[in-house]
């Protein structure tokens, strides 16, 4: 069949890239370290009272050097790759981070970088604004010192965290605001939203949480209750991640395995942020290499392909339901069954559409 | 055309080439721009400046100079009103 051209220079620069199995996004944990030590964190790594049934994996390995996390972002320009984000941990603790995201600015690369805000003073927003990077995300967990200090289990982090939301107002760069629904916060989130609204940045609520990265379930703890997720959806003027897109079996679910890379602190190459299997070291291959020739790839790729026509079938309430390969993968090592989570989110979201 | 008053890319604008097309990231807007082909081909050439990047298109595409000279200047009246270009060039 003829394909027509459709959308902007953008969409079809995204269209022929996913056709061309081209990955145009790629992310980098620069680190593990963080600040603050969110119970949720899905991180590998013990953060103070994280209820792990067994305890974190010891890496025996050293994490990437800067010559090499260079090399890196210098394979990755070489790919293609558009959309670079900086994560963590907390990126801005990387010790060569302002080196590290320059030299990602000096390569073109739209970058993004996620941040918990807690260690933004003054020269630090400066510094960003000279960066100018092309977008900042940061996570807030409350609207109140109680509830959000609940999460990071950091004293003060709340305050640090409005300080920085007040000195990033008029630094030009460009805020978004991100919120994981659980059930700490979930009698707060209209102040959440209006605290959002106040400092003027737009907020992203989202009612999924992840398992850890070693596949521990303690994050399922805070999930929220039903109510809370419905009032989510029944909210008018909520940015909501992770909801469902028109598409049909046949389409892509998401980037996983067709556009996406994601690389750990250790240079372990993961199908995507949440895909949390090695298809390979770039201490050993090229990033090229592996993402032409590995057979995880492939199956991701596959997966994805698979995921719309596996949700028609299997979720009765699959228009109104999200699925993540990866997330699905990792859980119970199936990146075809759907996730409890997704599906509860899909019956909410049904019962609430009847109504 | 001197070299001062060749048209500039403007810094704040991050660009490579992805798929044979000039993709422009306006960091400070949050915007991606892509450009077509002639476009790509201006754009990583601007510093040969209009009229010889007019006449190389027109040799290339068959149209006539005056043409190509308006689909040019078309061009960087565009490039000019995304902020693509440095202000008070040309």
């Amino acid at each position: 069949m003829e394909q027509t051209e459709r959308g902007t220079p953008l969409q079809r620069l995204h269209d022929s890239a996913f056709r061309a199995r081209h990955p145009l996004f790629a992310s980098i944990e620069l680190t593990y370290t963080c600040n603050l030590a969110c119970y949720f964190c899905y991180n590998p790594v013990q953060r103070k009272s994280q209820k792990r049934t067994q305890p974190a994996p010891e890496r025996a390995e050293s994490p990437l050097t800067f010559e090499e996390i260079v090399g890196v972002l210098d394979q990755l320009k070489e790919m293609g790759v558009l959309y670079l984000t900086l994560t963590g941990g907390e990126p801005l603790m990387h010790p060569r981070f302002w080196d590290i995201a320059q030299a990602a600015k000096d390569r073109a690369f739209a970058v993004r970088i996620f941040t918990n805000g807690a260690a933004l003073t003054q020269n630090v927003v400066d510094r960003l604004a000279t960066l100018m990077p092309f977008c900042l995300e940061m996570s807030i967990h409350g609207a109140k010192a109680e509830t959000a200090e609940a999460l990071t289990q950091v004293k003060g982090s709340f305050q640090r965290q409005m300080n920085a939301l007040s000195l990033l107002q008029g630094s030009g760069l460009r805020v978004f605001l991100k919120c994981t629904v659980t059930r700490l916060v979930e009698n707060e989130l209209a102040d959440i939203k209006a605290m959002a609204d106040g400092f003027g940045f737009p907020l992203f609520f989202d009612p999924v949480l992840t398992i850890s990265d070693d596949r521990q379930f303690y994050p399922m703890e805070l999930r929220a209750s039903d109510e809370a997720i419905a009032w989510l959806y029944k909210t008018s003027g909520l940015n909501l991640g992770n909801s469902p897109f028109e598409r049909e079996p046949g389409d892509f679910n998401c980037s996983v395995g067709t556009g996406t890379l994601h690389i750990t602190p250790f240079g372990e190459i993961h199908p995507c942020v949440q895909w949390k299997q090695s298809v390979g070291s770039v201490r050993e291959k090229t990033l090229q290499e592996i993402w032409a020739t590995s057979p995880l790839l492939m199956a991701a790729r596959e997966a994805n392909l698979k995921s719309a026509a596996m949700l028609k079938d299997t979720v009765k309430e699959h228009a109104f339901c999200a699925h993540c390969p990866g997330l699905s993968q990792l859980k119970c090592g199936d990146p075809l069954r759907p996730d409890e989570q997704y599906v509860r989110v899909a019956n909410i979201r049904s019962k609430l559409a009847e109504t | 055309m001197s070299e001062e008053t060749l048209p500039k890319r403007n810094p704040d604008v991050s660009w490579r080439t992805i798929e044979g097309q000039a993709v422009l990231i306006h960091n400070r807007l949050g915007e991606i721009q892509v450009l077509n082909d002639l476009g790509t081909y201006i754009w990583e050439h601007l510093e040969l400046g209009p009229e010889i990047l007019a006449r190389n298109i027109a040799q290339e595409h068959e149209v006539s100079v005056p043409d190509a000279q308006r689909d040019v200047e078309e061009f960087m009246q565009a490039l000019r009103g995304s902020g693509a270009l440095a202000d008070g060039t040309d």
